[in-house]
C-alpha cells in the first residue's frame, strides 16, 4: 500500500484506491486476504468507518468479498474487474480533460491524435 | 454494547449579557469518534462543561440515556470530560501534583482502568511526583489525555487535547484514541483546532459557530459537499448560479468561488471552462465560519 494519504480526495475513495492498486500490482492476489478494516485504521491514523467505507465500495463492485468470520478477499476476477473500471476512470479522468485543455489551445483533432501518437511512440522507444 | 444517548434539547447560556449558546440542539450518538471544532470564543468549553453537568444552563435540557444529566450519578459516572489544566488554582500556584489528579480520577470514574494508566504515564514520561504548575504546556495535556483514555468512560470528551502537543506527540495521541476506539468501541468528542491532522480521526464533525451548531454530519459526506471553481469571471458566474455560494476570491477577471451543492449541480460545472478542485476540511470550515474575516 502507499505510504501516506493525501488531501486532494476522499479518504475511503483513496483507500478503495489503494487496495486497487495493490491487486493490479500483484500485492494482493485473487483468494488472498487483505488487511482488516482495523488494520487499515491503524496503519493510516484514520477512522475504522472510513476505512469499512472503502472495503465496502469495493465489495459493492465484486472486488473483494467476506469470509464470514475470517475477513475480506480478493474476489477471482478482481484484477479484470479493476482494469476495466480503472479504464472508465481513465476516460473520464484524463482523456476528457485532454480533449478539453486541446480544445483551450485551439488544437485541431488530427493534432491532438498526432500528439498522443508521438507520445506512445516516445513510450516504446524506452 | 452501550446504547444510550447524550442529547441536548434547546439549551441558551448567557454570561451576563453576553450571549454564548443559542437554543442549541445536539445528539450524541454511540460508538462514534466526534470532533468538534468552532472558533475562538464559539462557545467549545462552555457546551462541553454543560453536557457533562459541569456548567449550569439558563434554558433547555441536556439528557443521557433519556434522564437529566444534572446531579445523575449514573450519567455522571458514565461520562468523562478531562478539562485542560491550569499551572493556576484559585488565586495561588497548582501545587496540586500529578497523582493527585490519578488518584481522584481512579476515585470518580467507576471503569477506571489503572494498568492502562500506569502504561501510558510510562509512555508520557509524566513523573507523579512533580506539581502541576512546574509541568509544560505538552505534559499538562498529557494529564488531561491520560485521564480521558484511562476513565474507559463510555462518553469521553476531550477540550483541546492537541493544543500543547509537538507534532509526533499529536499523532501519538490520534493513534492511541484509535487503538482505544478499535478495543472500546466507546464515544470520544474531542474538540481541536488544529484540524486537518484530525480530520481523518472524525467519523463526525460537529461545527459550532456563534453559539449555533451549523454542521453535525459524516465528516466526509460534509466535505463532499463543497467545492472550489475558478476560472473567468463570467464564467464561473454562470455556472455558480443555483449553487450556494461561500466566499469568492477575485484577481482581475481570474474569479475563485467556494461553493456548496449537490453532485448532479457540480456536474455541470466539469463540463463548463473553469476549475473544479475539492476543498479539504479546513477550507470547508474557514469557507462556513469565516464571515470573511480571512479575506
Amino acid at each position: 500500500m502507499r505510504g501516506t494519504l493525501n488531501d486532494q480526495s476522499l479518504i475511503y475513495l483513496q483507500i478503495a484506491q489503494m487496495l486497487e492498486d495493490d491487486i493490479l500490482r500483484g500485492v494482493y492476489r485473487e483468494e488472498e486476504q487483505v488487511p482488516s478494516t482495523n488494520e487499515l485504521a491503524r496503519g493510516y491514523n484514520i477512522n475504522p468507518a472510513t476505512a469499512a467505507k472503502g472495503i465496502n465500495l469495493l465489495v459493492a463492485d465484486g472486488v473483494l468479498y467476506k469470509k464470514r468470520g475470517i475477513g475480506m478477499f480478493v474476489a477471482s476476477g478482481a484484477e479484470e474487474t479493476v482494469r476495466r473500471k480503472r479504464k472508465a476512470a481513465f476516460y473520464d479522468g484524463f482523456v476528457r480533460p485532454m480533449v478539453k485543455e486541446g480544445a483551450s489551445l485551439a488544437l485541431s483533432e488530427e493534432e491532438l491524435l498526432a500528439m498522443v501518437r508521438q507520445a506512445v511512440k516516445e513510450g516504446e522507444e524506452k | 454494547m452501550n446504547t444510550a444517548v447524550l442529547s441536548a434539547r434547546g439549551v441558551y447560556k448567557s454570561y451576563g449579557k453576553k450571549e454564548v449558546l443559542h437554543n442549541l440542539d445536539l445528539t450524541i450518538e454511540p460508538g462514534k469518534i466526534y470532533g468538534l471544532i468552532g472558533r475562538n470564543g464559539a462557545g467549545k468549553t462552555t457546551l462541553l462543561g454543560i453536557l457533562t453537568a459541569q456548567n449550569t444552563l439558563d434554558q433547555g435540557e441536556v439528557t443521557y440515556d433519556d434522564q437529566p444529566v444534572w446531579e445523575n450519578q449514573r450519567a455522571l459516572d458514565n461520562i468523562c470530560f478531562s478539562r485542560e489544566l491550569q499551572p493556576t488554582l484559585f488565586s495561588g500556584q497548582n501545587n496540586l501534583k500529578v497523582k493527585h489528579y490519578l488518584k481522584s480520577a481512579a476515585i470518580y470514574y467507576p471503569n477506571w482502568d489503572q494498568a492502562y494508566a500506569g502504561r501510558l504515564l510510562a509512555e508520557f514520561k509524566l513523573e507523579p511526583k512533580k506539581k502541576i504548575c512546574q509541568l509544560s504546556k505538552g505534559q499538562m495535556s498529557m494529564v488531561t489525555i491520560l485521564i480521558a483514555l484511562a476513565s474507559r468512560a463510555p462518553i469521553t470528551i476531550l477540550d483541546e487535547p492537541a493544543a500543547g502537543l509537538d507534532v509526533v506527540m499529536r499523532e501519538r495521541f490520534y493513534q492511541l484514541l484509535l487503538e482505544d476506539y478499535a478495543q472500546t468501541n466507546r464515544t470520544f468528542i474531542v474538540s481541536t483546532h488544529i484540524i486537518e491532522e484530525a480530520a481523518s480521526v472524525f467519523e463526525q464533525v460537529i461545527i459550532l459557530d456563534e453559539g449555533k451548531i451549523i454542521e453535525n454530519c459524516p465528516t466526509e459526506e460534509l466535505i463532499d459537499q463543497f467545492r472550489y471553481v475558478s476560472g473567468r469571471e463570467d464564467v464561473v458566474d454562470e455556472v455558480c448560479r443555483g449553487l450556494e455560494v461561500l466566499s469568492t476570491h477575485q484577481m482581475g477577471r481570474h474569479k475563485t468561488a467556494a461553493v456548496r451543492g449537490g453532485g448532479v449541480k457540480l456536474e455541470a460545472a466539469l463540463s463548463a471552462d473553469v476549475d473544479v478542485s475539492p476543498m479539504n476540511l479546513q477550507n470547508v470550515f474557514v469557507a462556513l465560519c469565516g464571515h470573511g474575516d480571512a479575506q
